[in-house]
């Protein structure tokens, strides 16, 4: 070991990672000893996951160092990180569903059979060889997962086809996979997104006894509660920048949702007090499922008011894309209902939405915001050239569309932009990209504008155009529904906030009677609904954490059923 | 000695590239074809004088050409459409069969004045093509069934209903080959005076400036355009892919149907079994190559006329084996694909000498 006092048994020093115009790692350091069960906290995008891709060999590193058990190592790709005895079980599992449990584990390691290579006395020397290159040895190998499934209490059949497991099953395959392999260190990518209550409390149960055998894990998680549990020590991201590293036992909650969200630059917003008119949107118990259908959005009741900011606080992955998505149509309801000025536009299609004023600017822009190989002046029109401006007899008024663009573009100074008809929407920086959508959906006067993410990913002069915009279109009396992962953001700009957590409204306040801590402490799971005092006591967060995450095998038992 | 090639996108494409690609290319391939003429004792510019210059020179060659583009033109434009949508239409060979069969049926066995008639067979051709190019829209659209493998799996069974019919209900004339009855002088296309070519070229023309209107000033082409490009954006933006993904493999259909028709109906007057000498798979280089807009495509289909028929007058004229003909067309389509490359992506090519990798500084220069 090369450092005195408390040795580490991997260290990550200065790792940059750069990407064009964002760095994803800036000088990161990580310490992870031997046997511990390190957590590596930070909201989405804080650059969690880039370190470990680059400690896993998917990524090489643009600046630093990794030191494993005391040698330098350079990974270039996974196959090179198994080797130096680094596992990872990816949040999506990597998986064969057709092939066995044993075959899935042995995939890549495969070992020559015994009964063709043992040295029978009739075998000739190329039949021997032969065998050493192309026969497979399942016995031994599923013998030693047998072995390995027992010992850690795992219950897996290694004989059973990969499809008929549970997910919190093939998880433990995924782990099955890396002991097989003799990982010394295992990283875990968010591994409780996908596992119940249930499922995930028996993965602490395993990850504890792997520890205790010497295996250094590093947790990965954007849940407070779930570090607060599990791990030894935290590691704590935040813009790509390593904040702090801490032992978990000294830490509450509240400490570590500080760290995590952080302080930023205040900006100065004239917010003028907005008399609040009728209800424009109306939804009541939204349940919507994801992309991989699983319950996303579980029962969420909202109203946007003429004239208000809603803000919608929460980390990202807790339903509040998929709840944008429903509110302008986008995405199916698989229960609920949702009004527009009183209209039921329940499971109409995203045209009906618009016709009825609702506005939306999307999180991806390139995904759903954006053509980007189409112009500017076809990217700008897309919500309005149905309208009878744009036609002329049997065509569309390409033109006029032109004018519309141009009048987008110099009312919410989009820049950048010289020929609107000729330049490709996808050839502007995303801060203009991001202007153009934001104009193109307030210019239209929408009764409702549902902003997922309006100032994400763009620089601070866009930030504040954008915002400014928001306001300025809420004095006209457009209702807003802003979800923003930016706490400053939600608090700075709303009228009114709700806390989203794991699909539902876990808390509703004003900015003036609530302060960052709290919602920070709200949105990642911790603190009580019902906590009066915002007094951050431990035990108000186990209560909760126990609600959703049954710790121990009582509470296990009790509400196993329902849950 | 170690190569490293590095692939950079291009920011705008220059003009002269634009422009000149095509041209140059051409020439290069005819450069490369030249050497396979020269091991066969062939005299290249005496062969390309034939292939290309002869052709265009003379009316019997010009009418060839032609007569070889119409099919072209309309089933590139049924490939041409779906791909603005941002789908492909494969199975453009299928579609042309089945508007063939159906158009000679009409013609055949339906009495009526001649213009009467061919306006029916055109419909039943358009109709049928229709029907051929909805099942694997509507599979796409329902149910997001990879149009790409429906629409080429359809044609099959278009081909094996072709050569069904011509061998049994639809045999005709006399002994027993599997061809259908010729179709009556009424059922067959007038020619146009002068150049000697049957009216199918204009019904070309006049449905690729149709197809030019649609997609370049109409709404519906602006949702295709759309659509094609970001369908998810398009989605959010109001527009319904189900009905534009049907509606573009239905149009196409109906172009394809067209093109089957007016090679029975213009060309070969009775159905043959194998009778499209592989139009619907031509259409797609001919779709890509002319997918700026539909006059392109018309470009691109008359290019490729001329290259069947050079082909053929090559062949006879110097007893070349059509492999190589077939050589110098593939030579031309594959140079046209590497320009369209290099018109979006500038390359650099590096040479270091020795066993060693390039040091970061030695392949950051300019390349060679």
């Amino acid at each position: 070991m090369t450092n005195g006092g408390s040795p580490s048994f991997l260290e990550m020093r200065g790792i940059v990672k750069k990407f064009p115009g964002v760095i994803a790692n800036d000088e990161v350091d990580l310490k992870v000893k031997k046997g511990e069960i390190h957590g590596l906290l930070g909201e989405n995008g804080a650059g969690k996951s880039t370190l470990m891709k680059i400690l896993y060999g998917l990524y090489t590193k643009d600046g630093g160092e990794i030191v494993l058990d005391g040698e330098q190592i350079d990974l270039e790709s996974p196959q090179q990180a198994i080797n130096a005895g680094i596992g990872m079980v990816h949040q999506h599992f990597m998986l064969i569903p057709k092939l066995t449990v044993t075959q899935n584990v042995i995939l890549g390691k495969r070992e020559a059979s015994n009964t063709l290579t043992a040295g029978k006395e009739g075998s000739s020397g190329v039949l021997k060889s032969l065998g050493e290159m192309f026969s497979i040895d399942r016995k031994g190998p599923q013998e030693r997962i047998k072995g390995l499934s027992d010992d850690y209490g795992f219950g897996i059949d290694p004989t059973e086809p990969v499809w008929q497991l549970e997910v919190g099953e093939q998880q433990r395959v995924e782990i099955l996979k890396a002991l097989y392999r003799d990982v010394d260190l295992l990283i875990l990518d968010e591994p409780t997104a996908v596992l119940t209550p249930n499922e995930a409390s028996k993965l602490f149960e395993t990850l504890e006894e792997l520890a205790d055998d010497g295996l250094s894990i590093i947790f990965i998680t954007h849940k407070l509660y779930e570090a607060k549990e599990i791990t030894d020590r935290v590691t704590i991201l935040r813009d790509g920048k390593h904040i702090d590293t801490v032992d978990t036992a000294d830490m509450t909650e509240a400490d570590l949702a500080e760290r995590m969200v952080g302080h930023e630059v205040l900006f100065d917003l004239d917010k003028s007090e907005v008399a609040k008119g009728d209800v424009k949107m109306r939804a009541d118990n939204l349940h919507a499922l994801d992309e991989r259908g699983l319950p996303a959005v579980e029962g969420i009741d909202l109203e946007i008011k003429s004239g208000e900011i809603v803000g919608i606080a929460g980390v990202s992955g807790n339903g509040q894309k998929e709840l944008a998505e429903c509110l302008v149509g986008v995405r199916d309801i698989e229960e609920g209902t949702i009004t527009v000025n009183d209209r039921d536009l329940t499971n109409k299609h995203p045209r009906k939405f618009i016709e009825e004023g609702v506005s939306f600017i999307p999180e991806d822009r390139l995904k759903y915001g954006l053509a980007p190989e189409l112009s500017v002046m076809h990217n700008a029109g897309v919500k309005e050239y149905r309208k009878k401006r744009f036609q002329s007899g049997p065509f569309l008024d390409y033109d006029e569309l032109e004018a519309y663009a141009n009048e987008i573009i110099d009312k919410y100074d989009v820049r950048g932009i010289s020929d609107a008809r000729k330049m490709q929407s996808g050839d502007l920086s995303g801060g203009n990209m991001q202007k153009l959508i934001v104009g193109r959906e307030s210019y239209r006067n929408p009764d409702v504008l549902i902003a997922n993410q309006p100032t994400r990913g763009v620089d601070v002069g866009a930030i504040e155009d954008i915002r400014r915009n928001l306001l300025a279109q809420r004095e006209k009396g457009m209702g807003i529904l802003l979800v923003s992962e930016d706490l400053d953001e939600v608090l700075d700009m709303s009228d009114r906030i709700l806390v989203v957590y794991e699909g539902e409204v876990v808390h509703e306040t004003t900015p003036e009677e609530t302060n960052k801590q709290e919602i920070g402490l709200k949105m990642t799971g911790g603190g009580s609904t019902e906590d009066s005092e915002g007094a951050v006591a431990t035990d108000g967060g186990q209560t909760s954490k126990t609600e959703a995450l049954p710790t121990n095998q009582d509470a296990d038992n009790s509400n196993g059923g329902e849950r | 000695m170690n190569i490293d090639v590095d692939f950079t996108a291009r920011q705008e494409v220059p003009r002269w590239l634009a422009y000149g690609s095509s041209v140059f290319t051409i020439l290069a391939a005819l450069l490369v074809g030249a050497v396979a003429l020269v091991t066969l004792n062939v005299n290249p510019l005496d062969a390309y004088q034939v292939m290309f210059v002869q052709q265009l020179t003379g009316l019997t060659g010009i009418s060839n050409v032609l007569e070889k583009s119409t099919p072209l033109i309309l089933a590139g434009l049924a490939v041409y459409i779906p791909l603005r949508a941002g789908l492909w239409n494969i199975g453009a060979t299928g579609q042309i069969y089945i508007g063939a069969i159906i158009g000679t049926w009409i013609g055949i066995n339906v009495t009526a004045p001649s213009f009467v008639l061919l306006i029916l067979m055109f419909l039943g051709a358009a109709l049928g093509g229709m029907l051929w190019g909805f099942i694997p829209g509507y599979l796409r659209a329902k149910w997001g069934v990879n149009e790409i493998i429906t629409s080429l799996l359809i044609s099959y069974a278009a081909i094996e209903i072709n050569g069904y019919m011509v061998r049994g209900p639809m045999q005709g004339g006399a002994g027993n080959f599997p061809v259908s009855a010729v179709l009556p002088s009424g059922a067959q296309l007038p020619e146009i005076p002068i150049i000697e070519s049957h009216i199918g070229i204009l019904i070309a023309l006049l449905f690729a400036v149709i197809v030019y209107v649609v997609v370049q000033k109409t709404n519906v082409g602006y949702e295709i355009t759309f659509t094609g490009s970001n369908p998810d954006a398009a989605r959010q933006a109001g527009m319904n892919s189900f009905y534009i993904y049907v509606m573009v493999f239905v149009a196409a259909g109906a172009l394809a149907g067209m093109a089957g028709l007016i090679e029975i109906a213009g060309v070969q007057d009775r159905l043959r079994p194998d009778f499209s000498p592989g139009y619907g798979f031509t259409a797609i280089v001919v779709a890509l190559l002319g997918r700026g807009n539909a006059f392109k495509v018309v470009l691109a289909a008359l290019f490729f006329g001329l290259l069947l028929v050079g082909g053929t007058s090559l062949e006879v004229a110097y007893t070349v084996p059509s492999a190589l003909v077939e050589v110098i067309q593939a030579l031309v389509i594959l140079f046209l694909i590497t320009a369209e490359f290099l018109k979006s992506y500038k390359v650099d090519i590096d040479f270091t000498m020795g066993e060693s990798k390039p040091n970061p500084t030695a392949s950051a220069e300019e390349g060679v």
